[in-house]
């Protein structure tokens, strides 16, 4: 059985968001109680994580490594069309996943407790982001 | 239903390539309407990458951050070596991917408008690169 569904997820500017409640009721639409499910997303400047979601810190701390290694505006850049965030948010897309794949059991995300699903914006200014869903099995 | 091929991809020197129409090709091929395309490379130094389609300084400059962040071993300068600044060769590999994930809807490659499926030859010592191509769905 094969199940596909789209998200549109409106993000305030860069930053991660939660998606893992989202990603979980498409499972339990889908009526598939075994399998897998694909997340995936349509951009090149924004992308997917799994983290953990006990602390924010946790995500926080992330976004300081990610402006420490592919810093806005670096002079290496020369694809800045869009601004400074440019460049720098495709690096980030490239150095994240674009997909994830979670397995699904009895009907549900088997996410780790402190796991969670996250779209990661790395533009400055806020997106409309889609996101297709695709969960398989029976 | 599963479709599922290896196929070999001609040596094009150090770089990344656009194989997405290759892709397309093939979920055409395989009569999939519905799911998902797995695309796996044997190989560990040349990997698969989503990036940005729309200019081209993108994709080069992704490379050369990637080089920046991981020299390859013959560029490595001693001083550079003896900081350990220098992440070897095989990071940039870690940190690249070895198999990608991508949905398939209405029997193509469900991808954005600016995505593009890259092969990414990371070795001076190009070779023959072997895709395994896995398309799952109904």
């Amino acid at each position: 059985m094969v199940h596909q569904q789209q998200l549109r997820i409106s993000t305030r500017g860069r930053g991660t968001f939660d998606i893992s409640r989202q990603v979980d009721e498409v499972i339990h639409d889908s009526g598939v109680k075994q399998g897998i499910c694909q997340v995936f997303i349509h951009h090149t400047s924004a992308s997917l994580i799994l983290c953990e979601n006990a602390d924010p810190t946790v995500r926080t701390d992330l976004e300081t490594f990610m402006k420490k290694i592919a810093p806005d505006g670096d002079s290496m850049f020369r694809h800045i069309d869009e601004g400074p965030d440019d460049m720098p948010a495709h690096v980030r897309t490239v150095l994240t996943q674009s997909s994830l794949s979670i397995p699904v059991d009895n009907g549900k995300d088997t996410l780790g407790t402190w796991q969670g699903i996250y779209l990661w914006e790395h533009r400055t200014h806020p997106h409309t982001r889609k996101i297709t869903v695709t969960v398989m099995g029976e | 239903m599963v479709y599922q091929d290896t196929l070999q991809l001609a040596d094009h020197g150090e770089g990344a390539y656009e194989i997405t129409d290759l892709i397309a090709d093939f979920i055409k091929e395989s009569k999939i309407r519905i799911g998902t395309c797995q695309l796996f490379i044997h190989s560990s130094s040349a990997s698969l990458l989503i990036g940005d389609t729309a200019d081209e300084a993108t994709k080069n400059e992704t490379a050369a951050f990637m080089a920046q962040l991981a020299p390859s071993s013959d560029n490595i300068d001693n001083k550079i070596n003896a900081s350990m600044d220098a992440i070897p060769e095989a990071m940039r590999y870690a940190v690249a991917q070895t198999s990608l994930s991508i949905p398939v809807s209405n029997g193509r490659p469900g991808i954005g408008v600016w995505q593009g499926i890259f092969l990414w030859e990371q070795s001076k010592h190009a070779a023959e690169r072997k895709l395994t191509i896995t398309v799952t769905g109904e």
